[in-house]
């Protein structure tokens, strides 16, 4: 569109203001101050720039490690023996977790939870072995605190792993089987081979970044388009969002002018947030850059008019921090990037179409996350192609709404001089 | 006495001035009553099932047996899984998931049930997808307990016909039981486990923007002059007559949705009332003065307040609920202790979570409160940024 007509600056703005080449040259100029403006405003610039550019880089730092490591526990052995002693070395070797602390009872290991040295217990009664070899089910507390589920998941797991191991041990011996082969039919007369088949590591950074990333792009853009509507009316003379002059006469012009400056910045930035981010920390990614492209377009364009319809409610730059910011965490949550979405109550699940971030988050998780192809996310294109159509009516009719506000006042102000110079006049020649 | 007479009498008229700015922005109102309300809702009607239920799950059934269909409908009874769907291959289920209609499916490859009864062990495998990971360890759980139970009724045919009793039976099938203790939340409710940190998390974020707008808007809209002369210039007087109408306000919002969360929606509170009431009173103090500490810095209302946006929103992935803080980088777990809510979590869970006493919380305790003296390092600064300085926008 109007990206390659940029060098053409407002040059040729005094030969033409009516006609396509007029608006062309309208549209231009608005892009270029808007463009300006955005350079110039620090706090634009934040949000449009140095936040797309660093928060990504420090959350993917934040959640690199991915997965949970060696989590400590308390072990409470009172039973002394070889089995249990066989246990707690199996359960020690495991990767996830890791016997921190021997106590003698559970009082001990408890207060070690609350100093928050281990994150759970291992408790073996006193005739755990006894028990195991007297032909009864012998027991294993495990004590988890609850308020890490990664933690708990990590000891849980790995303690019912270890005991299904030993157990599968002990039943061999009780098989009454007379070869190796009999033995392992036995003990498993069916074999279950669990596969985690997308973000096979299970890491948390690979579940729970996509999701964040694109939700980022969204919150600056408003952000940044809610500040420099912010800045455009407090250097306004009647705190309207638009302007009086030539340039500013059509709803499209300005519309469009707007929308392809941010729209040409975000860009760039969601080519380095969706390819350039995950490369560098080496997130899943298999997304084909043709899929990923009819993806973000009509996201980007959906964020982009989303945004600069709400920016119509700020009166005061720093008001759209208050509104926008806080937003964040429950639109990642109506993703269902984190709360499966099979589980979101209907109520929410209608207030999540609104924004264009829940479906932008679920395409490009299964684009990215699950290489799925473009026709697998239709639904969720169609929707973000609704989106932006919807939002651009809707930002036409506010900016309508918002020029005619604009010639009122002007033309109030333009009354009211009129008035007093006519007073004035008046008064003239009576007062002399 | 006749000075104390004054500081108490500029004090109420700036409280009268404070409520009365409030009252005419609704900015205020919004971010300080609405948004939190609808905050602390969203997030519990969100998840007030607990747990994520009926997850959809596919079927790939090439067997088709009575045994494999008995092994689905048991699957479908469980109360975290629905079958959704059947498909004829796992290409087409694999495609389901990339659909976003399943989240997992179980395939049952043709001749199970004929290898099963003549014991030539057959394998079934199960496809689980991490993306979205609640789902996943959901699903995981459920498969693994239904083929699982499945196995084992095979080998418990064989004991009972060898002549063993159903407790004999039970203890060859699995010699090693687990007790497993959830402490604290034995249901493994969501609800309890991420509202309790998502909620306070956002509620600090309004304290710390509010704290930080309202000090700046005085010299945005030129009533820094106004304000510090109602003071007598004593910036002390202003700041208190300032923050503590809003200090009413937040701790009276903080102290609703405790007793919403914990009084109304029974959330485990082993730690006790005064618990509750202390750790509302020091998240409030040490927001507001992080704020101020914000603000004094740079006297600057867009800087001040993207630095607490920016700080605040870290702080939901830094404080260590979702991800624990001993898993992350060496650089992270430092940069976590001077972010507020890391020690709000801390506090909360050690306390109110698990009813341990204070004592085991007190490093995060002093945290807070040296969070909520800050303002002191910077109250010069601020005044003579309300003196000298002019609003740039």
């Amino acid at each position: 569109m109007s990206e390659t007509k940029n060098t053409t600056k407002p040059n040729n703005k005094r030969k033409a203001n009516s006609g396509p080449l007029g608006f062309l040259s309208s549209l231009c100029y608005i892009w270029w101050l808007e463009m300006k403006s955005t350079i110039k405003d620090e706090g634009v610039l934040i949000f449009f720039l140095l936040v797309p550019l660093a928060y990504p880089l420090l959350y993917s730092w934040i959640y690199n490690n991915e997965v949970v490591r060696e989590v400590p526990v308390a072990i409470v052995d009172l039973s002394h023996s070889a089995s249990s002693r066989e246990f707690i070395q199996d359960f020690d070797a495991s990767p996830d977790v890791r016997a921190a602390y021997y106590c003698n009872n559970l009082q001990e290991a408890e207060a070690l939870v609350g100093k928050q040295v281990v994150h759970g217990i291992l408790y073996f009664p006193s005739d755990f072995d006894l028990t195991l070899h007297r032909g009864e089910k012998a027991h294993v507390g495990v004590y988890c605190d609850m308020s890490l589920m990664l933690t708990y998941k990590a000891i849980y797991q790995t303690a019912l792993a270890v005991s299904m191991e030993m157990g599968t041990d002990m039943k061999k011996g009780q098989s009454m089987s007379f070869t190796e082969r009999d033995e392992e039919v036995s003990t498993e007369p069916m074999v279950v081979d669990a596969e985690p088949i997308f973000n096979t590591t299970g890491g948390y950074g690979n579940a729970i970044l996509p999701g964040v990333l694109i939700l980022i792009l969204q919150q600056t853009l408003l952000l940044g388009i809610g500040l420099s509507a912010g800045t455009a009316r407090e250097n306004n003379r009647f705190q309207d969002l638009v302007p009086i002059g030539k340039h500013y006469n059509g709803i499209m012009k300005i519309v469009l002018g707007k929308s392809s400056c941010y729209f040409m910045i975000y860009c760039v930035m969601a080519a380095y947030v969706t390819m350039a981010v995950p490369h560098f920390f080496n997130f899943t990614m298999l997304a084909r850059p043709a899929d990923l492209f009819w993806l973000l377009l009509p996201y980007l364009l959906a964020v982009i008019f989303f945004g600069m319809t709400i920016s119509c409610l700020v009166r005061y730059r720093e008001n759209v921090m208050l509104l926008v910011v806080f937003t964040s965490i429950p639109f990642l949550f109506l993703t269902g990037a984190s709360w499966p979405q099979s589980s979101i109550p209907g109520a929410w699940q209608g207030v999540s179409w609104l924004i264009p971030s829940t479906f932008g988050v679920r395409g490009y998780l299964r684009i990215a996350s699950m290489g799925a192809t473009i026709d697998d996310v239709l639904p969720e294109v169609r929707a973000l192609w609704i989106q932006a159509a919807v939002y651009f009516v809707t930002t036409c009719f506010v900016y309508r709404f918002q020029i005619i506000n604009a010639r009122k006042h002007a033309i109030s102000h333009y009354q009211m001089i009129q008035d007093r110079i006519k007073t004035a006049r008046e008064k003239r020649p009576t007062g002399k | 006495m006749k000075k104390l007479r004054i500081y108490i009498r500029r004090l109420i008229n700036l409280w009268a001035r404070e409520v009365d700015l409030m009252i005419h922005n609704p900015i205020y109102i919004c971010c300080m009553v609405v948004f939190p309300l609808v905050v602390i809702f969203f997030f519990t009607s969100l998840m007030s099932t607990g747990q994520p239920e009926k997850l959809p799950c596919g079927v790939v059934d090439q067997d088709n047996t009575s045994v494999t269909r008995a092994m689905i409908r048991q699957l479908d009874g469980l109360q975290g899984t629905q079958v959704a769907g059947h498909y004829n291959n796992a290409t087409e289920a694999r495609k389901a998931i990339q659909r976003n209609e399943i989240y997992g499916f179980l395939y049952i490859p043709e001749g199970t049930t004929a290898k099963l009864v003549s014991q030539r062990q057959p394998e079934v495998s199960f496809y689980y997808s991490n993306v979205t990971l609640v789902a996943g360890g959901m699903l995981f759980k459920d498969l693994k307990t239904v083929t699982t139970l499945t196995s084992a009724a095979v080998g418990a045919a064989k004991l009972q016909m060898l002549g063993k009793t159903p407790n004999e039976i039970k203890t060859i099938i699995q010699p090693i039981g687990l007790d497993v203790h959830m402490i604290g939340n034995p249901w493994m409710n969501y609800n309890v486990y991420l509202s309790c940190i998502m909620i306070p998390g956002i509620l600090v974020l309004f304290m710390l923007l509010i704290t930080v707008y309202s000090i700046g808007t005085e010299l945005k809209f030129g009533r820094a002059k106004e304000w510090m002369s109602m003071s007598g210039n004593n910036i002390l007087i202003a700041l208190a007559g300032k923050l503590l109408p809003q200090t009413l306000i937040f701790l009276t919002i903080f102290l609703g949705y405790e007793w919403y969360v914990y009084g109304y929606l029974n959330f485990p509170h082993p730690g006790g009332l005064s618990m509750i009431v202390f750790l509302a009173i020091l998240t409030v103090l040490s927001s507001q003065g992080f704020g101020v500490f914000v603000f004094g810095l740079m006297p600057s209302l867009r800087m001040s307040m993207s630095i607490c946006s920016l700080w605040a929103v870290v702080g939901f992935s830094a404080c260590g609920a979702t991800f624990p803080l001993f898993a992350m980088d060496g650089m992270i777990e430092a940069l976590a202790q001077i972010i507020p809510l890391r020690h709000y979590y801390m506090i909360y869970q050690i306390c109110i979570f698990n009813g341990y006493p204070l004592i085991n919380a007190w490093v995060n305790v002093v945290a807070l409160v040296a969070f909520a003296s800050l303002p002191i390092l910077v109250v010069r600064n601020i005044k003579r940024a309300m003196i000298e300085y002019v609003y740039i926008p």
